[in-house]
């Protein structure tokens, strides 16, 4: 079972702490959410998984093994895919080439059906796939962002705060993918400042706040906003 | 101007367009390795030389034609290699003008051992200069090498338009080009991607420097010095990061040089050069922000 | 207080200066060669620190500043006679115009430092790579200019004919000059309200600071001092246009990377040493004796090993040998001086 463990990770920037002693899980089939307010270290943890940010102690486990010392490049094809904050397509490449690139992360042994998977989740990048990506609308970017990464046929997904920018209407299609893709039998790790709509997405979530790991939410909790609000403020 | 005209002849035109190719080669080595590591190497200039001298050895050994242009490009790509892994690479994430004057070193290095080893009168590589020869086309005699510099050069830049855009290599680099640390993310391979745009930026000098040794028999250590800077100001004329605009810059420069350099009386187009140069600090002034920083429009220190 | 304490970022670099000069009476006249040289190049690099120190902005176009400055003082002091005959070319102006040694620095100060303004004007909005390309421009310009122009100056020959009168002390003395102005300047609100724009720009700005105008005033003070140590050495040999080039601003350059672009000690001290070394292994391509050992090296050694050092600084130690810092006393009790530091600045 290919499952994504964080173990005690922390992340320095120079004197700064970013995140302090974070541990969690998450399984194939899974969408787990973190939460939490602007700095809390939550962007910083994807990028540490990624390879990209100092770490500082603890361990990043894939399967078992361990991530650490790795270059992005090699995290990346080893099974985890990102689709970062602010979506960071290619507008000066066509949306097919955008998908074409996710498939550099491939893992050894996997098919190439990436393509036809990211076009069957979001039609409408068939459609466009001979424009420009920088033609396309936020929501359609974020579509294409989502189905680059997963082009790669990916174990672990994560996505740095996917509806950031986008009108509610879209922000449902991108959910909506979310959980296909979980279906799929994908591993999710969603970081996102939405909170309710990811309590109530997520098979459960953690709050993270100051670098440190608040509180556990499942779905249930989702209308309960004094407790999210205490969290938050914690 | 009318004179100027009357001047214009198909020899001295087909010799423009033959430079203007050669240097389009360059722009396109010179930019490939810009876009992948923002570097501007100086030193691109020193690469075309020792492959010269290359050539020069080839034929002082007795080696057939074909073998010295081997071992002319082999020698170019090697050293690019060895360029890329001592110079380049430590010096990635640094700023772009530290890069340059970094090269701006290497150059400089490079040019003074060519002068130890082989004083300041060099050494001859003939082995193309049968080149120099005239064909005769409808009753115009073109110099075969206008003919074969202009073909090579359409063929290398058609070669390497499929490359870049049939390719995952060409898309790799591209996107690399564009956005490094997000394709990495992606699981494109950095240093695959920084090595294959250094090999083909050397064998794009290689082909240019076959091509320049035609002319250019006596081989010294400033062999292809001023052309590279010819080639640079043009590059920064046309837009140092956008591919087609950089290469188009290269060509007209040389195409600009080899026309004016023709027709013109010695006397005016002595100063060609500084117009030259004037023209890329007008382009600088009116446009630096579209050919040097990214979005931020920080400004950069040394 | 903290003005005091300022006083050894002049005196360091002004004794070194001193000590070359002294050192330089008392070899014999073949080695001195080397001494003049090296005494004049730190005034180059001195400039060169003025502007790209104090900046932060790379600027290649330095020694087109000294090449005026070295025409303008030369052309002027060759007597009239000898101009007709080793620059038939030149202006009639130029030509019954012949001016005193001093006057002649002055001028080559006074060139240079219009050019730069005049460069200057527009090119101060750039930055980074932007500003090298432009600034190189410059120099190509510059030397393309030179050479072929017969009516200022003596094209692609050698100057011939410029009275010597850069000697051990002459050369010293302009060393001090640019030193000193160097230090007056980093010293003024205008230093450090460029070097405040160069640590945090937008902060600069915030401030009120026009960042243009300060590179510009540092620009034209480089300008000057190049100006004024290229009339100091038109007077120390026959100047060719190909040893105003490239090469020229590579070396120059190389030494103060290697010293430290930060400060006025690295500007010095690059220079001397490099210049140093250079001279050292170009004098032992005559074969030179070292603790009994013969060594002799095949010429252009010298700029070689410069080219490595540049080129290892650049890699391993990017702020060079001082690290961009200056000559400061020790601090004895921290926190009183820290305090009275801020009392100065508030």
């Amino acid at each position: 079972m290919t499952a994504l463990v964080l173990e005690k990770l922390s992340v320095r920037y120079g004197a700064v702490d970013a995140v302090r002693g974070l541990s969690l899980e998450v399984q194939p089939g899974q969408i787990v959410g973190l939460i939490g307010p602007n700095g809390a270290g939550k962007s910083s943890t994807l990028h540490a998984i990624m390879g990209s940010a100092p770490i500082a102690g603890g361990d990043v486990l894939l399967d078992g093994r361990s991530l650490l010392k790795r270059r992005p490049e090699d995290v990346a094809r080893r099974g985890i895919a990102l689709v970062p904050e602010g979506r960071r397509i290619f507008g000066e490449l066509t949306v097919e080439e955008n998908l074409r690139l996710g498939l550099a992360g491939r893992r050894k042994g996997s098919n190439g059906n990436g393509l036809t998977r990211a076009y069957e989740l979001f039609p409408i990048l068939h459609e466009f796939r001979s424009r420009h990506a920088g033609a396309l609308s936020g929501g359609q970017q974020q579509q294409l962002a989502i189905g680059r990464a997963l082009a790669a046929d990916p174990a672990v997904l994560l996505l740095d705060e996917p509806s950031l920018g986008l009108a509610p209407k879209i922000v449902d299609v991108v959910f909506g993918a979310l959980a296909q893709i979980r279906e799929a039998g994908f591993a999710v790790l969603l970081v996102e400042q939405r909170a309710q709509r990811t309590v109530a997405l997520a098979d459960h979530s953690y709050v993270l706040a100051n670098g440190e790991l608040r509180l556990t939410l499942g779905p249930e909790d989702a209308g309960d906003t004094d407790r999210l609000v205490a969290a938050y403020l914690a | 101007m009318t004179l100027a005209f009357l001047n214009l002849s198909w020899p001295v035109f087909a010799d423009a367009l033959a430079l203007g190719s050669i240097y389009a080669l360059m722009a396109v080595g010179i930019g490939l390795v810009f876009g992948v590591l923002r570097l501007v190497n100086f030193a691109y200039g020193q690469l075309m030389m020792v492959g010269a001298f290359a050539l020069a050895f080839g034929g002082q050994w007795g080696l057939p034609n074909w073998e010295s242009i081997l071992f002319c490009i082999g020698v170019v790509l090697a050293l690019s290699l060895v360029m890329d892994r001592l110079v380049f690479r430590p010096l990635r994430g640094h700023s772009p003008a530290v890069m340059l004057v970094a090269t701006f070193a290497v150059a400089f290095i490079l040019q003074n051992i060519a002068l130890i080893a082989f004083g300041s009168f060099g050494k001859t590589a003939g082995a193309l200069a049968y080149l120099q020869e005239p064909w005769d086309i409808f009753g115009v005699e073109i110099r075969k090498i206008a003919i074969v510099a202009i073909a090579t050069a359409a063929v290398c830049l058609a070669a390497i338009q499929l490359l870049l855009t049939r390719t995952s290599v060409g898309l790799h680099m591209r996107a690399a080009s564009m956005d490094f640390g997000t394709a990495r993310m992606l699981g494109v391979r950095a240093n695959r991607v920084i090595t294959g745009a250094v090999l083909v930026s050397g064998l794009l000098a290689a082909v240019a420097t076959l091509m320049l040794s035609v002319e250019q028999t006596q081989v010294t250590s400033t062999f292809a010095l001023s052309d590279t800077i010819y080639v640079l100001m043009g590059v920064v004329l046309g837009g140092l990061n956008r591919p087609i605009p950089a290469t188009l810059g290269g060509f007209s420069i040389g195409f600009a040089f080899g026309l004016l350099g023709g027709i013109l009386p010695t006397n005016q187009s002595q100063y060609l050069p500084s117009f030259i140069f004037a023209a890329v600090i007008v382009v600088l002034l009116l446009r630096p922000n579209g050919l040097f920083t990214r979005a931020t429009g920080a400004v950069e220190r040394l | 207080m903290s003005q005091a304490r300022r006083i050894p970022e002049l005196l360091v670099p002004a004794l070194l200066i001193l000590a070359t000069a002294w050192l330089g009476l008392e070899v014999s006249t073949y080695l001195q060669a080397y001494f003049l040289d090296t005494l004049v190049r730190v005034a180059i690099v001195v400039a060169l620190y003025v502007f790209i120190g104090n900046s932060g902005v790379l600027s290649f176009g330095t020694i087109s500043f000294v090449a005026l400055g070295a025409w303008t003082a030369g052309v002027l002091t060759v007597p009239s006679e000898q101009k007709k005959f080793t620059m038939p070319g030149l202006s009639h102006f130029l030509v019954t115009h012949t001016v005193g040694n001093v006057a002649s620095l002055a001028l080559a100060a006074a060139a240079g430092g219009v050019f730069a303004l005049v460069v200057g004007l527009p090119l101060m909005r750039l930055s980074g790579l932007a500003a090298g390309i432009a600034t190189f421009a410059v120099l190509g310009i510059t030397y393309n200019v030179l050479t072929h122009e017969q009516k200022i100056g003596p094209g692609l020959n050698a100057f011939s004919g410029v009275p010597q009168t850069t000697a051990i002390w002459q050369a010293a003395i302009g060393g001090l000059i640019c030193v000193a102005v160097a230090y007056v300047y980093q010293r003024t609100r205008f230093g450090r309200m460029l070097r405040a724009a160069r640590e945090d720009p937008a902060a600069a700005t915030a401030s009120g600071i026009s960042i243009h105008r300060q590179r510009l005033l540092a620009f034209t003070l480089s300008g000057a001092l190049a100006g004024f140590a290229g009339g100091i050495y038109v007077h120390l040999q026959p100047l060719q246009v190909n040893g105003l080039y490239l090469d020229l601003t590579f070396i120059t350059l190389a030494m103060l990377v290697v010293g430290g672009v930060g400060s006025l000690l690295g500007a010095v001290v690059g220079a001397l040493a490099l210049n140093g070394i250079y001279s050292f292994f170009s004098a032992a391509t005559n074969t030179v004796d070292v603790f009994g050992w013969h060594l002799k090296v095949p010429a252009g050694t010298a700029e070689i090993v410069l080219g490595v050092l540049m080129a290892v600084v650049l890699i391993f130690r990017p702020n060079g040998l001082t690290g961009g810092r200056e000559f400061s006393l020790p601090r004895r009790r921290r926190r009183v001086a820290d305090l009275e530091k801020a009392r100065a600045t508030t």
